[in-house]
Protein backbone atom coordinates (compact mmCIF):
# COMPACT_ATOMS: atom_id res chain seq x y z
CA UNK A 1 0.00 0.00 0.00
CA UNK A 2 1.61 3.37 -0.97
CA UNK A 3 1.77 5.74 2.16
CA UNK A 4 -0.35 8.78 2.82
CA UNK A 5 0.78 11.42 0.88
CA UNK A 6 1.16 13.80 4.11
CA UNK A 7 3.78 10.97 5.25
CA UNK A 8 5.94 11.52 2.18
CA UNK A 9 5.83 15.25 2.56
CA UNK A 10 6.75 14.80 6.53
CA UNK A 11 10.08 12.40 5.92
CA UNK A 12 10.96 14.83 2.92
CA UNK A 13 11.11 17.66 5.82
CA UNK A 14 12.53 15.75 8.32
CA UNK A 15 15.34 14.67 5.89
CA UNK A 16 16.40 18.12 4.88
CA UNK A 17 16.22 18.68 8.45
CA UNK A 18 18.54 16.05 9.19
CA UNK A 19 20.92 17.19 6.14
CA UNK A 20 21.32 20.63 7.75
CA UNK A 21 21.96 19.59 11.25
CA UNK A 22 24.86 17.25 10.27
CA UNK A 23 25.82 20.36 7.98
CA UNK A 24 26.24 22.76 11.09
CA UNK A 25 28.26 19.95 12.85
CA UNK A 26 30.82 19.51 10.70
CA UNK A 27 31.25 22.99 10.09
CA UNK A 28 31.63 23.83 13.55
CA UNK A 29 33.78 21.32 13.81
CA UNK A 30 35.42 22.28 10.70
CA UNK A 31 35.69 26.43 11.96
CA UNK A 32 37.39 25.15 15.19
CA UNK A 33 40.74 27.56 15.53
CA UNK A 34 43.49 25.35 16.05
CA UNK A 35 47.47 25.46 16.59
CA UNK A 36 49.33 22.02 15.87
CA UNK A 37 53.44 21.57 15.90
CA UNK A 38 54.92 19.31 13.62
CA UNK A 39 58.75 18.23 14.40
CA UNK A 40 61.40 16.68 12.92
CA UNK A 41 60.74 13.32 13.98
CA UNK A 42 57.33 13.40 13.11
CA UNK A 43 56.07 14.07 16.70
CA UNK A 44 52.79 16.47 16.28
CA UNK A 45 51.70 18.64 19.11
CA UNK A 46 47.80 20.06 19.19
CA UNK A 47 47.64 23.49 21.81
CA UNK A 48 44.30 24.61 23.20
CA UNK A 49 43.25 28.08 22.54
CA UNK A 50 42.98 28.06 26.13
CA UNK A 51 46.55 26.80 27.28
CA UNK A 52 49.14 29.07 27.84
CA UNK A 53 51.65 27.71 24.67
CA UNK A 54 47.98 28.28 22.85
CA UNK A 55 47.51 31.63 23.42
CA UNK A 56 50.96 33.02 22.71
CA UNK A 57 50.53 30.81 19.32
CA UNK A 58 47.34 32.02 18.39
CA UNK A 59 48.34 35.53 19.59
CA UNK A 60 51.27 35.35 17.04
CA UNK A 61 49.36 33.84 13.99
CA UNK A 62 46.43 37.24 14.56
CA UNK A 63 49.01 39.01 14.47
CA UNK A 64 50.67 37.58 10.88
CA UNK A 65 46.90 37.65 9.67
CA UNK A 66 46.52 41.06 10.29
CA UNK A 67 49.94 42.18 8.60
CA UNK A 68 48.81 39.97 5.35
CA UNK A 69 46.07 42.29 5.35
CA UNK A 70 42.80 41.72 3.83
CA UNK A 71 41.98 38.78 1.50
CA UNK A 72 43.28 38.56 -1.86
CA UNK A 73 40.62 39.04 -4.65
CA UNK A 74 39.30 35.58 -6.04
CA UNK A 75 40.03 35.19 -9.91
CA UNK A 76 36.93 35.04 -11.32
CA UNK B 1 49.18 9.02 -29.79
CA UNK B 2 48.91 12.51 -31.23
CA UNK B 3 49.67 15.02 -29.09
CA UNK B 4 48.30 18.55 -30.21
CA UNK B 5 46.02 21.52 -29.71
CA UNK B 6 42.86 18.54 -31.00
CA UNK B 7 43.72 15.73 -28.01
CA UNK B 8 43.67 16.48 -24.19
CA UNK B 9 47.47 15.83 -23.97
CA UNK B 10 48.02 18.61 -25.62
CA UNK B 11 47.95 20.86 -22.91
CA UNK B 12 50.97 19.26 -21.64
CA UNK B 13 52.80 19.76 -24.75
CA UNK B 14 51.84 23.66 -25.37
CA UNK B 15 52.78 24.03 -21.38
CA UNK B 16 55.58 26.25 -21.64
CA UNK B 17 58.59 24.98 -19.50
CA UNK B 18 58.32 28.00 -17.10
CA UNK B 19 55.40 27.01 -15.54
CA UNK B 20 57.40 23.86 -14.17
CA UNK B 21 60.34 26.00 -13.32
CA UNK B 22 61.34 26.60 -9.57
CA UNK B 23 62.85 29.65 -7.65
CA UNK B 24 66.38 28.92 -9.10
CA UNK B 25 67.18 31.88 -9.21
CA UNK B 26 68.50 32.33 -5.98
CA UNK B 27 67.10 35.35 -4.55
CA UNK B 28 64.49 35.15 -1.79
CA UNK B 29 62.35 37.32 -3.75
CA UNK B 30 62.29 34.87 -6.41
CA UNK B 31 61.71 32.41 -3.43
CA UNK B 32 58.91 34.57 -2.22
CA UNK B 33 57.46 35.07 -5.83
CA UNK B 34 57.64 31.62 -6.85
CA UNK B 35 55.44 31.46 -3.56
CA UNK B 36 52.91 33.09 -4.34
CA UNK B 37 52.46 32.52 -7.67
CA UNK B 38 52.10 29.01 -6.86
CA UNK B 39 49.21 29.05 -4.21
CA UNK B 40 46.47 31.23 -4.89
CA UNK B 41 45.11 30.94 -1.64
CA UNK B 42 47.67 32.74 -0.48
CA UNK B 43 47.34 36.32 1.40
CA UNK B 44 51.06 37.14 2.15
CA UNK B 45 54.66 35.51 2.89
CA UNK B 46 57.50 36.29 4.47
CA UNK B 47 60.69 34.65 4.43
CA UNK B 48 63.36 35.01 7.55
CA UNK B 49 66.86 34.02 7.78
CA UNK B 50 68.56 32.33 10.63
CA UNK B 51 68.64 35.04 13.00
CA UNK B 52 65.19 36.00 12.22
CA UNK B 53 66.08 38.89 10.12
CA UNK B 54 63.69 39.72 7.00
CA UNK B 55 65.15 38.16 3.41
CA UNK B 56 61.87 39.09 1.75
CA UNK B 57 58.37 40.06 2.56
CA UNK B 58 54.98 40.35 0.98
CA UNK B 59 54.54 43.87 2.28
CA UNK B 60 56.31 45.84 5.38
CA UNK B 61 58.99 43.79 6.49
CA UNK B 62 59.45 44.88 10.02
CA UNK B 63 55.46 44.00 10.63
CA UNK B 64 56.25 40.44 8.98
CA UNK B 65 59.65 39.77 11.06
CA UNK B 66 58.27 40.84 14.01
CA UNK B 67 55.17 38.96 13.89
CA UNK B 68 57.05 35.56 12.23
CA UNK B 69 59.52 35.86 15.03
CA UNK B 70 56.65 36.07 17.70
CA UNK B 71 55.30 33.08 16.20
CA UNK B 72 58.74 30.89 15.72
CA UNK B 73 59.27 31.66 19.90
CA UNK B 74 56.04 31.04 20.89
CA UNK B 75 56.48 27.71 19.11
CA UNK B 76 59.86 27.06 20.62
CA UNK B 77 58.60 27.40 24.07
CA UNK B 78 56.26 25.11 23.78
CA UNK B 79 58.67 22.27 23.51
CA UNK B 80 62.52 21.34 24.23
CA UNK B 81 62.59 20.37 20.78
CA UNK B 82 62.24 22.98 17.78
CA UNK B 83 59.22 22.78 15.57
CA UNK B 84 59.97 22.07 11.95
CA UNK B 85 56.48 23.07 10.58
CA UNK B 86 53.60 24.93 12.25
CA UNK B 87 49.93 25.31 11.89
CA UNK B 88 47.27 27.52 13.40
CA UNK B 89 43.98 28.58 11.78
CA UNK B 90 41.42 30.52 13.33
CA UNK B 91 38.57 32.21 12.04
CA UNK B 92 40.37 34.79 9.86
CA UNK B 93 42.68 32.71 7.83
CA UNK B 94 45.44 30.44 8.52
CA UNK B 95 48.83 30.73 9.52
CA UNK B 96 52.02 28.47 7.92
CA UNK B 97 55.45 28.09 9.12
CA UNK B 98 58.40 26.00 8.26
CA UNK B 99 61.63 25.85 8.80
CA UNK B 100 64.65 24.52 6.68
CA UNK B 101 68.09 24.41 6.98
CA UNK B 102 68.60 27.71 8.46
CA UNK B 103 65.39 29.43 6.75
CA UNK B 104 62.59 30.23 8.00
CA UNK B 105 59.03 30.98 5.57
CA UNK B 106 55.79 31.98 6.98
CA UNK B 107 52.48 32.33 5.29
CA UNK B 108 48.96 33.31 5.95
CA UNK B 109 46.34 31.99 3.63
CA UNK B 110 42.93 32.00 3.70
CA UNK B 111 40.83 29.92 5.79
CA UNK B 112 40.60 25.74 4.37
CA UNK B 113 43.54 25.73 2.56
CA UNK B 114 45.54 22.79 1.09
CA UNK B 115 47.58 22.39 3.78
CA UNK B 116 49.60 19.88 1.99
CA UNK B 117 50.19 21.51 -1.12
CA UNK B 118 50.99 25.08 0.81
CA UNK B 119 53.85 23.55 2.53
CA UNK B 120 54.75 21.61 -0.23
CA UNK B 121 55.48 24.93 -2.00
CA UNK B 122 56.74 26.38 1.08
CA UNK B 123 59.72 23.52 1.60
CA UNK B 124 60.45 24.12 -2.40
CA UNK B 125 60.61 27.83 -2.12
CA UNK B 126 63.19 27.43 0.79
CA UNK B 127 65.06 24.44 -0.34
CA UNK B 128 65.76 26.08 -3.50
CA UNK B 129 67.07 29.29 -1.72
CA UNK B 130 69.20 27.13 0.60
CA UNK B 131 70.49 25.46 -2.28
CA UNK B 132 71.41 29.06 -4.14
CA UNK B 133 72.93 30.76 -0.86
CA UNK B 134 74.68 27.51 -0.14
CA UNK B 135 75.96 27.69 -3.71
CA UNK B 136 77.15 31.61 -3.11
CA UNK B 137 79.18 30.99 0.10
Amino acid sequence: MPPKPHRVLLDRVSGYADEAAAYMRRRKIARRPFARLYYANGRATDHDIDSKDGIALFDAADRLVEVAGKPRRRRP
Amino acid sequence: MKLGRGSSLGIFAEMPDAATATSTDGSAEAALAFLTEMSPDLRGAAILDDDGAVLAASGEDEGWGEAARALLAAADAADPEPAEQIHVGNESGEVFALRHEGLAAVAVTERFALASLILFDMRQALRDLAIARGGES
